[in-house]
């Protein structure tokens, strides 16, 4: 019995194994110097004020749209001859200057929605022309079958569209110690390995359970990383870092920051979220740069859409449509893509997008996980984030 | 000819299935009875009249919006019929549909609409398929969900996202539809929207032309494409092959698929009939799909509250179900919730013996006895081998025997609800 099932299942996994080994081993051959990269997603959960974030600051239109809440232009950080950063992204600015930090303007989709869970199911399936079945990084890992227990994280309570998938390989947790097996069960836990050598589903859930376990306590071991990191965002990314460091293999990890749907007097709460934003993030990079991971992480920071372009009568903006996004990583190309929506050809005072994002997760696929993106996103020309 | 599950076993087996496990309050009653017997008891409960609304539940004023989303009430009490069911086959069945008709509550955010839902796969949900449909087409959830209100006749575009679904995932199965159906399907539901928490159909925004829906034309609404597609073979394959993966074994052979298929065909759709037969089946009993699906979440909180005794799943116990990833009223998408050994991750796995040893301290409470009496242990050694009985029907593992052998009494219970045995169905 035993033998035969150890047949079964070396036979199933044989077969998978050559369905996935040309492309593994085409990876590792020719990109000895390019390893894959874990891909941190972080959504800027709310919509983002895109304008007020990457600022065109010599466009008089900015001030005609903002009469109240645009920067001043001796505020800005300028980073280039037309754009410049809102004034609380010192941490940006430090990362721009360190070639860290690849800023896209205009993002969006085609018949942009304007509804929070609408937009975030766009793209978090990158399907914006069905209702949503799997999301694009589940896909990915549907399309690309390991035996890793455990494939992506995502830290927050319920588990994003984006990791929903045919196989699940994703979890979601707030605290290392989730996964610690309560005290006295370990008894139970160990009858899983003794499973592993039955037959049929007894078996398979063995295998299964036993492998779950066995990172669950190497998980339950972590503790989050220090450095100067602070606020909720902040601790945070002293998990996801940890979990870098522990080295698990990880593919995906995905986290959001709250409080972006600035509806009214967004000047202070906007200046607060860019502020912790942007130092936490130049800290985390900082911190994988010294761990030696610089190559093996890239950091995407989106945001389901937007802001108005034109403010309300608040103090603030509603919803909108194309925004920027941003790639943090060592070895990307740092620096602008895609052209700033113009502010004079809007569509019901909203920004026409410029960049499609399905062409960042092009680029995140075939950058960081060394795979064909059309299968799992359609024909998009991947943004030229990778050297 | 397949070895069958015989005696108690083969009604532990049915419990399972048919239902969320055995419970301690009716294992005994069960357990004498004959395979043949336990089947027709448990179908009796598709029989049995919904259970009324608690007092106050919702106004009975169908014009009231419920405006407060508070999905714990809802979950919670079914939940607790799910327990409280003497098998549970009626709220079994309407989990199932939920997770075939999969909405997300969050898009509507509104109470009555949820619970109309849950009460629309609970009345209808063991009868004929068609209706089950149609009803579902015209549930506020689902026209909300899959834009119903955005789908009108002369306005750009028909909303094709319910005509493409309907196929997909409710009727046919991917591959047995073409782009031109879906349009064509859309037409036919222009119009098909809801008002509040009610269905509505708006006749001015129905489109009254000409569709050609799988090779058939006429001047056809909704009802007309549900008659359509229920009819075509691959629906009852299609929904026939989901019957058998949800209640019997994860890998039916298409021959057994199209078995099953016939028999739902020859019984005008009828869910009741089809769930019978399937029971009754050979291969539904056969010894090797014993212990062959993965509990979901939510199986196993609601099987191991029954299989304790105790009345309801404690509060901490349905939240390491969310934990683990199930959520009622809250499916991940709309193709429904995963099944299989995905539910077993590295999160999930801990949360499982979290969740049994939080049921265990719930039992030792019950006991009404201080853990220093000299009475505590010996309860709680008796309360797990009353586990063994109703859970396992003492068909106990070699390697769980020894394990509760060497662990203390006040471990056991925990670590039979953990063990893998008891995460299979």
């Amino acid at each position: 019995m035993f033998v035969n099932r150890r047949q079964f299942l070396g036979g199933a996994v044989a077969v998978g194994s050559v369905l996935a080994l040309p492309r593994l081993a085409l990876g590792d051959e020719t990109n000895r110097a390019t390893p894959k990269r874990t891909v941190v997603l972080l959504h800027l959960n709310g919509g983002n004020d895109g304008l007020n974030t990457v600022i065109p600051w010599k466009n008089p239109r900015y001030r005609t749209l903002r009469p109240s809440l645009a920067i001043a232009s001796n505020q800005v950080r300028k980073i280039s001859n037309d754009l410049g950063l809102h004034p609380a992204l010192q941490g940006f600015e430090a990362l721009f200057k360190r070639d860290r930090l690849a800023i896209i303007n205009g993002v969006g989709y085609p018949k942009p929605s304007y509804s929070h869970f609408r937009s975030t199911e766009v793209w978090f399936t990158a399907q914006p022309e069905k209702s949503p079945t799997y999301g694009w990084i589940g896909r990915a890992l549907d399309r690309n079958p390991t035996k890793a227990p455990l494939r992506a994280v995502a830290i927050q309570k319920e588990q994003p569209l984006s990791m929903v998938a045919e196989r699940p390989g994703a979890v979601t947790m707030t605290e290392f110690g989730q996964f610690r097996v309560p005290g006295g069960m370990e008894a139970a836990a160990d009858l899983y390995r003794s499973y592993e050598k039955l037959d049929g589903k007894r078996g398979e859930v063995g295998v299964a359970g036993a492998q779950a376990l066995k990172v669950a306590r190497r998980i339950a071991k972590l503790k989050p990383a220090g450095g100067r990191f602070y606020s909720r965002i902040g601790t945070d990314l002293r998990k996801v870092l940890a979990l870098l460091k522990a080295d698990l293999g990880l593919e995906v990890i995905q986290l959001q920051m709250g409080g972006y749907d600035t509806h009214n007097n967004q000047s202070a709460s906007h200046q607060r979220l860019l502020a912790e934003l942007g130092n936490n993030l130049n800290q985390f990079q900082a911190e994988i740069d010294k761990a030696g991971l610089g190559k093996r992480v890239v950091t995407l920071v989106m945001s389901e859409f937007g802001r108005r372009a034109k403010e309300n009568l608040s103090g603030g903006t509603d919803h909108g449509s194309a925004g920027p996004a941003f790639v943090l990583g060592a070895g990307i190309q740092p620096g602008f893509h895609g052209a700033y929506p113009s502010l004079d050809d809007l569509d019901r005072d909203n920004f026409k997008f410029t960049t499609d994002f399905r062409r960042i997760y092009a680029a995140l696929l075939g950058g960081a996980f060394r795979m064909d993106p059309k299968p799992i996103l359609g024909d998009f020309k991947p943004l030229e984030l990778f050297a | 000819m397949p070895s069958l599950l015989e005696g108690k076993a083969a009604v532990g087996h049915l419990l399972r299935r048919a239902g969320f496990g055995p419970s301690a309050s009716t294992w005994s009653s069960w357990a004498q009875l004959d395979y043949d017997s336990a089947v027709d008891r448990a179908l009796s409960e598709l029989d049995e009249p919904l259970p009324p609304d608690p007092e106050g539940w919702i106004s009975e004023d169908p014009t009231v919006d419920g405006k407060v989303w508070v999905p714990g009430a809802i979950q919670q009490l079914w939940r607790q019929r799910m327990v409280q069911a003497p098998c549970g086959l009626a709220e079994k069945l309407a989990f199932f549909w939920h997770g075939h008709f999969a909405t997300d509550a969050r898009k509507h955010a509104n109470f009555r609409i949820a619970w109309d839902q849950y009460k629309l796969f609970r009345t209808k949900g063991a009868g004929s398929f068609r209706d089950l449909v149609l009803g579902v087409s015209r549930d506020v959830a689902m026209v909300r969900f899959l834009d119903g209100n955005a789908n009108r006749a002369g306005h750009g575009n028909a909303n094709e996202n319910y005509a493409r679904e309907l196929q997909e995932l409710f009727t046919l199965g991917i591959g047995n539809y073409t782009e031109k159906d879906i349009r064509e399907i859309g037409r036919a539901f222009t119009g098909w929207g809801s008002r509040g928490p009610r269905f509505v159909f708006k006749k001015h925004f129905h489109d009254e032309g000409q569709k050609t829906v799988h090779g058939k034309t006429g001047n056809f609404g909704g009802e007309d494409v549900v008659d359509i597609l229920v009819d075509l073979p691959a629906c009852s394959r299609f929904i026939a092959g989901k019957l058998l993966r949800f209640f019997s074994h994860p890998e039916p052979s298409e021959a057994e698929i199209e078995d099953l298929a016939k028999v739902f065909r020859a019984n005008k759709l009828d869910i009741k009939s089809t769930l019978a037969s399937m029971f009754r089946s050979e291969t539904f009993r056969a010894r090797a799909h014993h212990r062959a699906l993965v509990t979901s979440p939510i199986e196993f909180v609601v099987g191991a509250t029954r299989a304790v005794g105790l009345p309801d799943v404690p509060s901490n116990v349905a939240s390491t179900s969310v934990r683990m990833g199930q959520i009622l009223f809250n499916p991940p998408s709309v193709k429904g919730w995963t099944s299989g050994k995905g539910w077993l991750g590295s999160a999930a796995i801990v949360e499982r013996l979290r969740a049994a040893q939080l049921i265990r301290s719930a039992v030792a409470d019950g006991l009404g006895l201080s853990p220093k009496s000299e009475r505590y242990k010996p309860a709680l050694a008796e309360a797990a081998d009353r586990l063994l009985e109703v859970a396992l029907q003492g068909q106990v593992p070699g390697d769980l025997a020894a394990a509760l052998q060497s662990a203390k009494e006040h471990d056991r219970i925990a670590i039979i609800l953990g063990s893998p045995e008891f995460q299979l169905a």
